[in-house]
């Protein structure tokens, strides 16, 4: 019994007493959930309602932003059929393995590194974070400049100044997603790293100098005693950035607009054209239902994991 | 040099080795390298918006500016009428500050302190969206703002999505009741026998014991709309109305030059950096905890 006002009231013995009781808790509860109507509001408005739509919105036939008539599978069978969204679904797997491989490997070496150093270590933690304060859209734009492939690109410049060839970066549909890749990546890591720290710190240090005795090195205290004790936070990290990349946008539409050719093109950024380019909503929807899915499954990996990370600690 | 080092795997003890500590020069090393890969690209994005328009497209380039004119700053802010764009992002946050207050830090506190029947439901049902992947919202996010479910408004070119959708922001509240369920129930219990009603014991007990919290909030909720780009690039069609980074991108692919585009860059960047200096150790371990928790 969590209430005491329940508890109070099922102790009473009359019955006209109990009722005023019950009026007076209805009363109360009434009054709580008036101060719970804006955020109510904004919710069941901007979160569930939409969520709920866009599902249907996949199976409609849409005019405008509105359904017009029910098509079942239809706007899913023309999605998948269309050469772009082959593009974009391998692409966003693309951008997937070159951010567990940029992404996900980064932040871990550094954290552990970072650990270790006694030296302006404050200095580092700064300004690895100082690119997360960079909005998204700016921090795109700014390696959009560093990349541009002109004789006048900042990074060509530089080569040049080095009497190295220059690139063509984003222009080059090989090095594209790594790029993108690359922006994401330089704008997150920070975090990820404060986060790993974080736990690097609680690892008990009597293991390590148990280790130390007998004669383990760097490399050997790593993989038995530092990875081992923070695999599950890392883990945690691995699809939490999985489920991130596969929603990408913003720096593609940004830096490239999905170019050159599709190149990189991604999932979301697709949906985004259906929806704003090439005004199909209920094909947008689609795009967007199949993403969901995919995701979907990831999340509940990442709910199992979290809870048992919680009843280890 | 190593005799109080009191973390990571290599101890004082180990350090003494000559091996070692070529291992944490080396790692010393490699973390200066990425530093600068943070911290320099910004340092010459604003040395090259000197550059004249010709000096940019001069071959060979030029690696640094020859001459840097400070003025030039000043030339681009009145030539961009940049002001106007900060008030309007001003705006945006200011407001968005208010939704995060009132909607999400009262339904904190009726979720932590009042509890009335179903609120745990509510509470479980925001849990769960915040998880699910956000991939399906964009359009019938877009629909409702066309035409406002209450009395059918267009909210278009308003700066009303922004701040009703900061009014739902599920990580919020959650912080929100983690912090109101510190407050000690002595005090709470004070107030209800001092006659306090609901919003009264919001406003003048839990509001001003709150105050680390909210300064939190703020700091983020402001942090975050400034940056915020998607929706005000979909809602906003009058460029006199744009926020700072909806016309940034919008200038990329117009007439404007690059040097003037860099320049820009720099002026929306310099307000979360100077944010970020006041209050880095507020933001940094605020980071890690959100971190953790979500």
């Amino acid at each position: 019994m969590a209430n005491p006002e329940l508890a109070v009231a099922g102790g009473a013995r009359i019955k006209r007493n109990r009722r005023t009781r019950a009026l007076a808790v209805f009363r109360r509860n009434l009054g709580a959930w008036a101060l719970m109507i804006p955020s109510l509001f904004c919710f069941i408005l901007l979160v569930w309602k939409p969520l709920i739509e866009g599902v249907v919105l996949s199976f409609f036939k849409t005019q405008g932003y509105d359904a017009v008539q029910f098509i079942g599978l239809d706007n899913y069978r023309a999605v998948i059929s269309n050469s772009e969204f082959k593009a974009a679904f391998f692409n966003t797997f693309s951008y997937t393995f070159w951010s567990l491989i940029i992404g996900f490997l980064l932040p871990l070496v550094v954290a552990v590194f970072l650990n270790e150093i006694v030296h302006w270590n404050s200095f580092f933690k700064v300004s690895f974070y100082f690119p997360t304060m960079v909005p998204g859209v700016a921090a795109a734009l700014l390696w959009y400049f560093m990349f541009n492939p002109g004789q006048g690109g900042i990074l060509n410049n530089i080569l040049t100044h080095m009497h190295l060839p220059t690139s063509q970066w984003l222009q080059n549909p090989n090095l594209t997603i790594i790029l993108i890749v690359f922006t994401m990546t330089w704008r997150g890591f920070g975090g990820t790293v404060l986060i790993y720290l974080a736990s690097l710190q609680s690892v008990n240090r009597e293991l390590y100098e148990a280790a130390s005795l007998d004669g383990a090195g760097f490399w050997k205290k790593l993989t038995r005693i530092t990875l081992p004790a923070i695999s599950n936070i890392v883990f945690l990290m691995l699809i939490m950035q999985i489920i991130g990349v596969f929603q990408v946008m913003n720096e593609p539409l940004t830096m490239t607009e999905g170019g050159p050719n599709n190149a990189s093109l991604t999932l979301m950024l697709q949906s985004y054209y259906y929806a704003f380019r090439y005004f199909q909503a209920g094909r947008s929807m689609a795009v967007g239902t199949i993403t969901f899915l995919i995701l979907a499954v990831l999340t509940v990996v990442y709910q199992i994991v979290s809870k048992r990370t919680e009843t280890d600690e | 040099m190593f005799d109080n080092k009191n973390t990571g795997a290599l101890s004082s003890m180990d350090l003494k080795a000559a091996r070692n500590r070529v291992l944490y020069w080396v790692m010393f090393a490699l973390l200066m390298i990425l530093a600068l890969i943070c911290l320099l690209p910004l340092l010459w994005i604003l040395l090259s918006s000197f550059k004249t328009p010709k000096e940019m497209l001069q071959i060979p380039p030029t690696l640094f500016p020859s001459t840097i004119d400070i003025h030039k700053l000043g030339y681009a802010w009145e030539l961009l009428d940049f002001s106007r764009y900060y008030l309007n992002s001003l705006a945006v946050a200011a407001g968005a500050v208010v939704f995060t207050i009132v909607c999400n830090g009262l339904a904190g506190f009726v979720i932590s302190r009042l509890r009335p029947a179903g609120s745990r439901v509510f509470f479980l049902l925001m849990l769960w969206t915040m998880m699910l992947p956000n991939t399906l919202s964009l359009v019938p996010l877009f629909k409702t703002m066309i035409k406002f479910p209450i009395f059918g408004f267009n909210l278009t070119d308003t700066y009303w999505p922004m701040w009703l959708v900061s009014g739902a922001s599920a990580f919020n509240v959650i912080l929100f009741k983690g912090f109101f369920d510190g407050i000690p129930s002595s005090l709470i219990d004070a107030a209800r026998l001092d006659g306090c009603g609901n919003l009264q014991l919001f406003n003048r007990v839990v509001l001003p014991l709150s105050v680390p919290i909210l300064a939190v909030m703020t700091i983020f909720t402001v942090n975050g709309a400034w940056g915020d780009f998607l929706l005000p690039y979909l809602i906003l069609k009058t460029p006199q109305r744009y926020t700072v980074m909806v016309e940034l991108f919008s200038a990329k692919g117009s007439s404007i030059s690059m040097d003037i585009q860099m320049m820009m860059l720099i002026f929306v960047v310099i307000p979360p950096l100077i944010i970020f200096m006041l209050f880095q150790k507020y933001i940094m371990t605020g980071f890690t905890l959100s971190g953790i928790k979500g």
